[in-house]
């Protein structure tokens, strides 16, 4: 071991990264942003999940949890009608209502209430703190029966999902899109960058080919890949996996191609501002992850900081993202004014990227 | 009376940033012609045979090419371009490699004709990868002259070559030329010029001399090409 021709090799490497502005801002700049993004939106959360309740009780002790579920800080309740619930949950507006019925009061005199909690369903994790406010609005009934144990039976339904759809059928359905949108980025922008780097771009520039033909040519050839690959996720992901499905399965096939499609063209597109395979790796942390973290697919938009919220709109994946819920989870097919947005929202971007892609492929030939 | 010329570069400037690679350059290459450009590494080979084929624009001048003017893509199905490096798909082979440039030229029938021509008929089921450079050079050489083209631009072909290849490859050329085809080869390997019909030598972005090798020879004063080269650099520069 000789320390003097080590540190030539530790000299060197620092030497290169000195030159290497891009990679230098990525070391440094990338952390801030992912970990940033990331506290912002755990810490800046701002909206607990939107509660219906419905009071029919004939009786006084309604009204008491109402009361009780008004003061809750797990949640924000609006008072509704029992029968506008399950349109409130459908658009959106609601994650869950609660019914507490005609004979309430009797219910719970009787030692025995069972309200009603109507759950949206497709997002575990807002479960929770509906029953945990629903729970805690229960202590305050004691003291209107006079210290009497009351048990507490929810009737709990769901309309999407049910009570054995866990976490995995909630991410499952966003990460089948997910996967193979990551993997045909990666594959096109590397193999569109030694295109470059080994001088047949070139070569392709003086030839009869026009720039659109290039673009469109590569295009079609990692689709063909990427739905292979498509196939394969979805079949493991349904047959192995039995992740939670009510929709059509040409449909999710459909959603994962015009990802791919978005893919391979966002690779052609970040491939122009990249000169080595190296600089091209780098755009994973400064492109993918940050928008994996605002797509919805780990923190629901709705429950985003506003200003994230504004982000996550206009970046396609978020669409993306939730096509594929409304699909897999909700059972959503195209007369849903969603899920054609949805697609609609990725067609553009696919369409915007190709228009991008072919205008910047000349300019970084010279 | 006007000649008609296979290549006809007029007065052409070409600056990147503040860089003049290329410094109201006039030149002209006849039809079935070997046109040599020379000059030192950096002198703007590249960025000349870069224009003529349309890849990059002219900020002065113009380049004409088969009677068009430059950048123009219907005239690209004519010509064949041979990058410096031998710009190949590494994971294809041989045959797939020139089918492919056949193929978005529109000219498959000549994929064999090629492969015949620089030898590589045999080796046609290669993988580009575990190729030699030699052959790697023949096989883009192939890739180039594929379509048959009026006008074969060659950027440094024999760089890295051996000897032996270096002949053969000046034999194809010449046949080439003889068959009608013009060519424009760029070097700064001297004993090359000699291969030439006509020369350009070129330094710092301009022409310094043109003329057949004779004339050159002339114009420098020495009988050695090299010499001549070095002498008319010299006198540009004082």
């Amino acid at each position: 071991m000789s320390g003097h021709r080590i540190a030539a090799i530790t000299r060197r490497l620092l030497q290169g990264f000195r030159r290497d502005r891009r990679t230098l801002a990525l070391l440094f700049v990338a952390p801030i942003v992912i970990l940033g993004l990331l506290g912002y939106l755990m810490r800046g959360s701002s909206s607990a999940p939107q509660v219906g309740i419905a009071n029919q009780d004939s009786g006084a002790l309604g009204s008491v949890v109402a009361n009780a579920l008004r003061q809750s800080s797990h949640i924000k309740s609006t008072d509704i009608n029992a029968s506008d619930g399950d349109a409130k949950l459908k658009d959106g507006s609601l994650v869950a209502y609660i019914v507490l019925p005609a004979d309430f009061t009797q219910q719970a005199q009787a030692g025995n209430v069972a309200p009603e909690v109507h759950l949206e369903g497709s997002q575990p994790g807002e479960d929770t703190p509906v029953i945990q406010a629903l729970q805690q609005a229960m202590i305050s009934l004691a003291s209107g029966v006079a210290g009497r144990n009351v048990s507490f039976q929810p009737h709990i339904t769901y309309l999407y999902g049910g009570a054995n759809y866990d976490t995995l059928d909630y991410f499952g359905a966003a990460f089948v899109g997910l996967v193979v949108f990551f993997l045909v980025f990666v594959i096109t922008i590397v193999s569109f960058l030694n295109e470059r780097s080994q001088g047949t771009l070139e070569r392709l520039m003086a030839s009869p080919l026009r720039r659109g033909e290039i673009v469109v040519g590569y295009m079609l050839g990692f689709t063909v890949l990427a739905l292979v690959q498509a196939a394969e996720v979805l079949i493991f992901a349904l047959a192995i996996l039995r992740i939670h499905n009510e929709g059509s399965v040409l449909l999710i096939f459909g959603m994962e191609a015009l990802m791919a499609i978005a893919a391979v063209n966002l690779g052609i597109f970040l491939s122009m501002f990249a000169r080595s395979e190296f600089q091209a790796v780098q755009f994973i942390p400064l492109v993918v992850v940050p928008q994996v973290l605002l797509s919805g697919i780990i923190f629901p938009v709705s429950t985003e900081p506003t200003p994230l919220q504004w982000l996550s709109d206009v970046l396609p994946l978020t669409y993306a993202v939730n096509g594929m819920r409304d699909i897999m989870v909700k059972g959503a097919d195209l007369t849903w004014g969603s899920l054609e947005l949805d697609a609609g929202v990725v067609l553009g971007f696919c369409v915007l990227l190709i228009v991008a892609g072919t205008t910047t492929l000349r300019r970084r030939l010279g | 009376m006007s000649e008609t010329y296979t290549v006809s570069v007029e007065d052409v400037s070409k600056s990147f940033g503040a860089f003049k690679a290329l410094n109201g350059v006039t030149l002209r290459v006849r039809q079935g012609e070997i046109y040599g450009l020379l000059g030192p590494n950096g002198a703007g080979k590249t960025t000349l045979i870069r224009l003529i084929c349309g890849l990059l624009e002219a900020h002065a001048g113009t380049v004409t090419v088969l009677g068009q003017r430059m950048p123009n893509v219907g005239v690209l199905r004519h010509i064949g371009y041979m990058t410096q490096q031998a710009a190949l798909y590494p994971a294809l082979s041989v045959e797939e490699n020139v089918r492919f440039f056949a193929a978005i030229n529109g000219a498959e029938d000549g994929v064999k004709e090629a492969l015949e021509l620089v030898q590589l008929y045999d080796r046609r089921g290669s993988v580009v990868a575990t190729l030699s450079g030699g052959m790697r050079q023949r096989c883009s050489l192939a890739c180039a002259l594929v379509h048959r083209p009026e006008l074969l631009l060659l950027d440094e072909p024999t760089v890295g070559i051996d000897p032996q290849l270096r002949v053969q490859f000046w034999e194809y050329f010449r046949s080439m030329a003889a068959a009608g085809t013009t060519m424009v080869v760029s070097s700064h390997v001297m004993d090359e010029a000699d291969r030439c019909q006509r020369l350009g030598l070129i330094q710092y972005g301009r022409l310094l001399a043109e003329g057949t090798p004779a004339e050159i020879r002339g114009q420098g004063g020495s009988q050695n090409l090299e010499e001549a080269f070095l002498a008319l650099a010299g006198r540009r520069e004082s």
